[in-house]
């Protein structure tokens, strides 16, 4: 079974009275463990779509089921749940939460999880080391360099073992070098821990990364083709 | 405690509109605690000005009906059982002191001139007159019925001793050492008149024209009367009131100092009110201020809000760390201006407390803000803080986290 299904889903937005669509009539199936790009240019949808996959945006019209849940029926409160279960967030500007320190930030999905602090010191100090942010823990994400941000992100976004991990131009505040970096980072860390990756650019280069490219143009999808 | 703790690092970390926020209210707050305790004493001065000037914690007279219609007319309102009563009530806890008193109303004569005037006698020992200059340190077991201008306090032994008021004494054109001629009219219209000498002018305002002091033996002889007809009392706080009229033995009829001091109840009432309505009033203000300061905080943080729903957060859970920041800003603004107005408060009591003059004597009024004065100012803060946060916390969740996310 598919983890991600998307069923003729169709995003408009309305902007001072006139209706924008920003993904029209797409459908995709993502299979568990695919390491999936969405690509394309500036107001393409791919951002709009991932945001729909990762249900932190609903469509207009259409169906989405995220590991067998339609996400359409999902409460407010019980998509929040879902994907603090089920997903993982990775963000073009990092998005740490600034009042938190580097460990702090790795473990708030787990405290909204109610695990043991034994747990969560033990998973958190697992994935700082994997990252190579070992001795970085106490410091605030303020003192840290963009890559050094985006490995932090990066292991929140892995720190409770999601099948789905989300990235939105995770690569684009990020010079070219430390943004191939991070992107190697990325995939290796997805595949050790066997989840599903979706990450949407509009960089070639970032997309050589995904084992599939869904080209998207205008809302529409243009192309979906598998790499070797 | 995960949203309490984000939410505290979150004040400390919006410097600036936090100080914008806690100065008004540190501010508001510290003037209020200084006048609040300034006014509380101020007040309870005045009452135990009224308390002391006469009025007495506690009047106790052996026959109802006494204090409707037989302060001047003693006669009917024998109180027989008085010694023993005075005995009892001595015995009391807080009770400092237990007298009779009695009074007439009179006519005073000297030379060509005259006037009535109220006598009011009380054994020497529990009348006070205060020296003309100096601060005011008035006994707490005697009446403080004036200020001195001249000649002497009645003295134990003294008989026939007159301590005039001041006007009066103008009216009459006497001076310490003159005799006066008092008459008054016994039961059955019987007319007695007896001299007196002046053996001391005072000053008290609103009283110096109307009473004069005699002793209490010379009073009873005067108008013979037998027995007293009420008994003071003298207790070390009003806080005692309550506890003593529950000692009372039953079938007597008294009054508190509050059925007597009743300008003082109403002002009091009407100060509190005053200070309910000023503190209204600095809160609406840093409501407002609050609201308005949370409300920036909330559009800033628009990207934190979506990033924390994507992870999971509930909109609840958003809501919640919005309205505790709000409440910790209101429980920080009152705890430091509460701080600050019992530090303002220490200082000025340090300087002498604040002055003013009632004749020519110095009245000092310490400033003292009560514990309740932490309670009444620091938990509305607390309350304000919250409710001024509540609405842009909904701000904070109305969007989806996807529109969050992509406010710049």
């Amino acid at each position: 079974m598919a983890l991600i299904k998307v069923k003729n889903v169709h995003k408009v937005y309305t902007l001072e009275k006139a209706e924008i669509t920003a993904v029209q009539d797409v459908s995709l199936e993502i299979q568990s463990g695919e390491r999936v790009c969405l690509m394309g240019p500036s107001g393409s949808g791919k951002s709009t779509l991932l945001n729909i996959i990762g249900c932190v945006d609903q469509a207009s019209k259409g169906d989405i089921f995220i590991d067998g849940e339609d996400a359409n029926k999902l409460s407010d409160a019980r998509l929040s749940d879902f994907r603090n279960r089920t997903m993982g967030f990775i963000f073009q500007n990092f998005n740490l939460i600034p009042v938190l320190s580097v460990f702090e930030n790795i473990e708030y999905p787990l405290l909204l999880q109610h695990v043991s602090s034994k747990e969560r010191k033990k998973r958190v100090t697992d994935l700082l080391d994997k990252v190579g942010l070992a001795d970085y823990g106490k410091r605030s994400p303020e003192k840290l360099s963009g890559g050094q941000r985006q490995r932090v992100a990066i292991a929140r976004a892995l720190v409770t073992n999601p099948k789905l991990v989300i990235a939105d131009e995770p690569t684009a505040s990020l010079d070219h070098a430390t943004g191939k970096i991070i992107m190697g980072l990325m995939v290796e860390m997805n595949r050790s821990a066997g989840s599903t990756l979706v990450f949407a650019t509009h960089d070639p280069t970032v997309a050589e990364f995904a084992g599939r490219v869904v080209s998207m143009i205008d809302g529409q999808v243009i192309e979906d083709r598998s790499r070797s | 405690m995960r949203n309490l703790l984000l939410a505290f690092r979150n004040v400390l970390r919006h410097k600036r509109k936090t100080l914008a926020v806690l100065l008004a209210l540190i501010v508001g707050l510290a003037g209020m605690v200084v006048f609040q305790g300034f006014l509380t004493e101020m007040t309870h001065a005045w009452r135990d000005q009224s308390i002391l000037g006469g009025v007495g914690h506690l009047q106790v007279a052996g026959k109802s009906g006494y204090f409707e219609d037989g302060e001047f007319n003693p006669y009917d309102y024998p109180f027989l059982q008085s010694s023993q009563v005075a005995a009892q009530l001595a015995r009391e806890p807080g009770v400092m002191a237990v007298f009779p008193s009695t009074g007439f109303v009179a006519m005073a004569g000297y030379g060509e001139e005259s006037t009535s005037l109220l006598i009011k006698a009380y054994p020497p020992e529990r009348m006070f007159f205060a020296p003309n200059k100096g601060v005011l340190k008035a006994p707490s077991d005697r009446f403080s019925l004036g200020t001195l201008q001249a000649g002497n306090a009645i003295r134990p032994g003294d008989r026939n001793v007159l301590v005039l008021g001041q006007t009066l004494a103008r009216v009459l054109k006497v001076g310490v050492g003159d005799t006066v001629t008092l008459m008054a009219i016994l039961p059955g219209g019987q007319l007695t008149g007896r001299d007196f000498v002046i053996g001391g002018i005072f000053t008290s305002p609103q009283q110096d024209n109307l009473f004069g002091y005699t002793d209490y033996d010379t009073a009873l002889d005067f108008t013979q009367i037998t027995q007293p007809p009420v008994l003071d009392v003298l207790l070390d706080g009003v806080g005692r009131v309550s506890s003593v009229v529950a000692s009372l033995p039953a079938g007597l009829s008294f009054r508190t100092w509050k059925d007597l001091a009743t300008t003082y109840v109403q002002v009091n009432s009407l100060m509190t009110n005053f200070l309910t309505v000023i503190r209204r009033v600095i809160l609406i203000v840093t409501l407002l201020i609050l609201a308005n300061v949370m409300n920036r905080v909330v559009v800033e943080r628009m990207r934190e809000w979506g990033t924390l729903r994507a992870m999971g957060t509930k909109k609840r859970d958003i809501l919640a760390l919005v309205v505790w920041e709000g409440s910790l800003m209101g429980a920080l603004g009152g705890v430091l201006g509460i701080a600050l107005g019992f530090g303002i408060a220490a200082v000025i009591n340090l300087r002498g407390g604040l002055q003013y003059h009632q004749a020519e004597q110095i009245i000092q009024i310490l400033v003292r803000p009560g514990l309740n004065s932490m309670l009444v100012n620091i938990i509305p803060a607390i309350l304000v803080g919250g409710a001024a946060a509540f609405f842009p916390g909904l701000r904070a969740i109305r969007l989806s986290p996807a529109e969050c996310l992509r406010v710049e």
